[in-house]
């Protein structure tokens, strides 16, 4: 980790204005938990496991990391900001190990809070642990969707459309159609994590992909991700004029 | 830099000489079927050196190439002896301008060159800073955001962050655009008092009264491949193919000029819109022979002036072929 470079990443991040977005998407997972906890309906295990498995899960968790992901390295080098850290006496690695973890730090903060928030404010029976046990697993999900995007973002300049690719059309609608893809969903991961540390009860939630492969899957796709970033950085070129 | 006109020329000298501070050695550079640097081979030495070539030559690749941002595609950039690409570790011999005009625009001028500093290593970056803030003359604005600065204003924060680490080598690509007249010159004479420090610069440009003004000497790139290279008069010297044009007042031009016509190296006189203009294959034996012949003539002279021995002649010349 090197401060500055975490300073300058940080604060880039942040100071996007997408990133009010974001924010404003988070609040609505919270907003709907507390209007569903405030109506009549009440409060509802099966509700609140919903909630945060769709909106929480499904659709801020992989929205929050593309955004920070593919933004980290991937918008220095398209603006040429990057040649500020790479041409210094810095080790590549620690350049992209850096940027990794404030872009995983910035998912957390915008995906696993909300989920534990709106997990809590929702209530039902053990929600509270269906709120830690989301949130810590979408934390594990943010940081695996980062690490992809990540390495997506040193490999091609259009990594926030395969990202989205990736979000929308494999994860949301080719694993709904063929189970055999539900493997290379971090989604579907990130549901196997949530359900194994939540344990709640079967008609309550319950996540297509067992644990076991879940855990060597991500594993692996996480070594092959960061490889792959640290690779790349090592041997990129950052051109001058356009020839 | 020593005063040469192809790469194979240089190619024995090269090898016998110490590591120079930036040294090419059959540099080549392509994307894909585009040949970008073709086999280019110099070595830099202190001083301030311009490198000329008109738009697409090659200037920031070759650049690029230095700062160890590029690998060659065939040959080596060595910067002291080691290898530019891939060795963080020459960065703290190098300072780079880029062209691209980017910056972190939510940082402060400071915060951007301290930022640099700190990420150089500098035992005291928080001074080092308002060192090279002040060398480039923005002290008064150095808490301002740098997305608030002018163009001008950015190009010299951009200065500051690549000294602010004082690099033995300064590469800068075009970081003259955007300055006010008066912030070029007083860049200008930063860079001149840098090289006399003992310093090695390069600086692209394409505004030949800057090369002309600040460089010892010339790089000349010409689609790829290194065209000239030394001081530019010396280069216009070896132009045998290129009369040296003069022009010239006297107390009798006419009679002046059938005298110059008798010399050998004279190839042509003309009387235009009451001057003399001569035109001679050697430059050192006109100079010389001129106020002889026309005190022979009985001739007095009040000017003579060579008109293409600038800089812009000398590329005008060399990207003309």
């Amino acid at each position: 980790m090197n401060a500055v470079i975490a300073r300058i990443t940080l604060r880039q991040l942040l100071s996007r204005r997408r990133t009010l977005l974001l924010v404003a998407l988070s609040a609505v997972v919270v907003l709907v938990a507390i209007l569903r906890r405030l109506s009549a309906s009440g409060a509802d295990a099966k509700f609140t496991a919903d909630l945060l498995s769709t909106l929480g899960v499904a659709t801020l968790m992989p929205l929050v990391a593309l955004i920070f992901g593919t933004g980290a390295i991937g918008a220095e080098l398209e603006e040429g900001t990057a040649v500020y850290l790479l041409a210094k006496p810095i080790r590549r690695w620690v350049v992209v190990a850096t940027k990794l973890v404030i872009a995983i730090g910035c998912s957390i903060a915008l995906t696993s809070l909300p989920i534990l928030l709106a997990g809590i404010l929702a209530g039902g029976d053990g929600s509270g642990r269906l709120a830690i046990g989301f949130a810590v697993a979408s934390a594990i999900g943010s940081a695996l969707y980062c690490a992809i995007f990540v390495a997506l973002s040193l490999v091609t300049s259009r990594a926030f459309i395969w990202g989205l690719g990736y979000v929308l059309v494999w994860e949301g609608f080719l694993a709904g159609l063929f189970t055999g893809t539900r493997t290379l969903s971090v989604r579907e991961h990130t549901l196997a994590f949530a359900q194994a540390l939540a344990n709640p009860a079967a008609n309550v939630f319950k996540a297509d992909l067992p644990l076991g492969t879940a855990v060597v899957v991500a594993a692996v796709v996480a070594v092959v991700a960061v490889t792959i970033a640290l690779r790349r950085l090592a041997r990129i070129e950052i051109a001058g004029e356009v020839v | 830099m020593t005063a040469a006109t192809g790469p194979s020329s240089r190619a024995a000298t090269i090898e016998a000489l110490p590591p120079a501070p930036v040294e090419l050695s059959g540099v080549s550079r392509w994307y894909g079927n585009v040949v970008a640097v073709n086999e280019v081979s110099f070595r830099l030495e202190p001083g301030v050196t311009g490198l000329l070539g008109p738009n697409g030559a090659g200037k920031s690749t070759l650049l690029h190439l230095i700062a160890g941002l590029l690998a060659p595609s065939a040959g080596a950039v060595t910067i002291s002896g080691r290898s530019a690409f891939g060795d963080p570790g020459v960065y703290r011999e190098i300072g780079l301008v880029p062209e691209r005009e980017a910056v972190y625009p939510f940082l402060t001028g400071r915060e951007f060159v301290e930022a640099n500093a700190t990420l150089q290593g500098l035992p005291d970056p928080a001074s080092a800073t308002q060192r090279a803030i002040a060398e480039v003359e923005l002290t008064d604005v150095q808490d301002r955001p740098l997305a608030g600065y002018s163009k001008g204003m950015r190009q010299r924060a951009k200065v500051a962050a690549a000294f602010v680490h004082d690099p033995r080598i300064l590469l800068l690509d075009e970081p003259f655009n955007g300055m006010d007249p008066r912030q070029r010159l007083h860049t200008m004479g930063f860079l001149r008092r840098l090289a006399e420090e003992g310093r090695t610069i390069l600086f692209s440009s394409h505004i030949l009264e800057e090369v002309e003004r600040v460089a010892d000497q010339v790089l000349v790139v010409i689609a790829g491949r290194l065209a000239a290279s030394g001081d530019f008069r010396a280069i216009r010297r070896l132009m045998t193919d290129r009369p040296h044009t003069f022009t010239l007042r006297s107390s009798n031009d006419r009679r002046l000029a059938a005298q110059l016509l008798g010399e050998p190296f004279v190839t042509g006189v003309t009387l235009e819109d009451g001057l003399l203009v001569a035109r001679a294959a050697d430059f050192g034996a006109f100079s010389r022979a001129v106020a002889a012949r026309a005190r022979e003539a009985d001739v007095t002279l009040y000017e003579v002036l060579p008109t293409d021995e600038s800089l812009e002649s000398v590329f005008s010349y060399l990207v003309r072929g």
